[in-house]
């Protein structure tokens, strides 16, 4: 685990979307806890990696924009717009799925719909939402992973906005 | 052995986990999914929940290396503090499992039960201390409506006590359950004990 050793000079996701001067009080901070801070990005390479079969990388960074984009997240919603152009997704595929209109592609809505219930109402997951994932082909190992990239940007999304308020209040002493 | 709590569909009994998916079969794990169960916890083979999540190694590995990191940091934050910010966030969210997971964990550490049971009741009133009260508000807000949080939230905290550090520890353990309800809510289903 030698990237527990260099996540002070290693830039990760966090400060792109939370940018913190080397100087600032709320940047040390997240210092004293740099095994979350390199778990938190390691969790994030993880979920964006290429070597996870069954759910394709633009597909996952859809779900993650449509996720940020439903709770107004709006500098990791930019985040993983600049990360789909990157991969050369459709530029109106992903403006649809930001703004959340209608998508054609049936397995696409189908992950989607799953997304935004999870996000939003995580109590009203049942049986009947992870069976219709299957029926839209979805292989059980890609139904864990896309279970564990909601979950985690439910995680990212509110360890962005606790980050965002302690600069803040920082700034506003 | 007291009276378990029994509120509002939530408790803090002792409950089993049913997967919807087929969990990965220990006598067949490859050598990187019995690497992730082991980095969670010894118990984590033997656990419907984490054999399900290791079908998908790597993230299993640095979810469980975070919340560990989170959970068991030594120094700022007490630990029973953050059970309860984990506890909030499940009551919150509906997630029962979790729930009576982290309330056992906040009463093995705080010696008491009194704020669960407020919990359970009315999340948004519970808290036996003007810290506590500030600690469950925050949990809730973060967890709920985490657009809206802002530095007036962080001065409130901080005017009853709390260090930044603390501060920070609550964040990770509040925004870590949003993410461990989710899995816990929508791979499987809580199990409760035969009626006594």
């Amino acid at each position: 685990m030698t990237t527990l050793n260099d996540t002070s000079s290693r830039p990760d996701v966090i400060d792109a979307t939370v940018p913190l001067a080397p100087t600032q009080a709320t940047r040390a901070l997240r210092l004293q806890r740099d095994k979350v801070m390199a778990a938190t990005q390691g969790s994030y390479d993880a979920m964006f990696s290429p070597s996870v079969e069954g759910l394709p990388v633009t597909e996952r960074l859809l779900v993650a924009l449509h996720a940020c984009s439903v709770s107004r997240a709006a500098t990791l919603a930019a985040h993983y717009r600049e990360r789909l152009l990157a991969e050369g997704a459709e530029r109106e595929l992903v403006a649809a799925v930001g703004s959340g209109a209608p998508v054609a592609d049936a397995r696409l809505r189908t992950v989607l719909a799953f997304t935004a219930s999870l996000i939003e109402r995580p109590i009203d997951g049942d049986k009947a939402a992870v069976d219709a994932l299957a029926e839209a082909g979805l292989s059980t190992p890609a139904i864990v992973a896309l279970g564990q990239l909601i979950a985690f940007l439910s995680y990212q999304i509110r360890l962005v906005a606790g980050l965002q308020a302690l600069a803040a209040a920082e700034v506003s002493q | 052995m007291t009276t378990p709590i029994r509120i509002k569909g939530f408790t803090n009994e002792v409950l089993g986990w049913k997967p919807w998916l087929d969990p990965v079969d220990v006598a067949t794990a490859t050598p990187a999914q019995l690497a992730a169960l082991d980095e969670m916890s010894p118990q984590a083979r033997t656990s419907p929940y984490f054999l399900v999540l290791a079908h998908q190694p790597e993230m299993l590995l640095q979810r469980s290396i975070a919340f560990n990191a989170i959970m068991f940091a030594p120094g700022g934050m007490p630990r029973a503090e953050r059970e309860l910010g984990a506890t909030v966030e499940s009551r919150v969210n509906g997630c029962v499992y979790c729930a009576s997971v982290h309330a056992q964990r906040f009463e093995q550490l705080a010696k008491r039960s009194d704020v669960i049971s407020q919990v359970f009741e009315e999340p948004a009133s519970a808290g036996t201390t003007a810290r506590e009260k500030a600690i469950v508000e925050f949990s809730i807000r973060l967890g709920a409506e985490p657009g809206k949080v802002s530095a007036d939230d962080v001065r409130m905290l901080k005017e009853v006590g709390l260090t930044e550090l603390e501060i920070l520890d609550l964040i990770h353990s509040v925004a870590l359950f949003a993410w461990a309800n989710r899995l816990m809510l929508n791979l499987g289903e809580p199990v409760f004990p035969p009626a006594a």
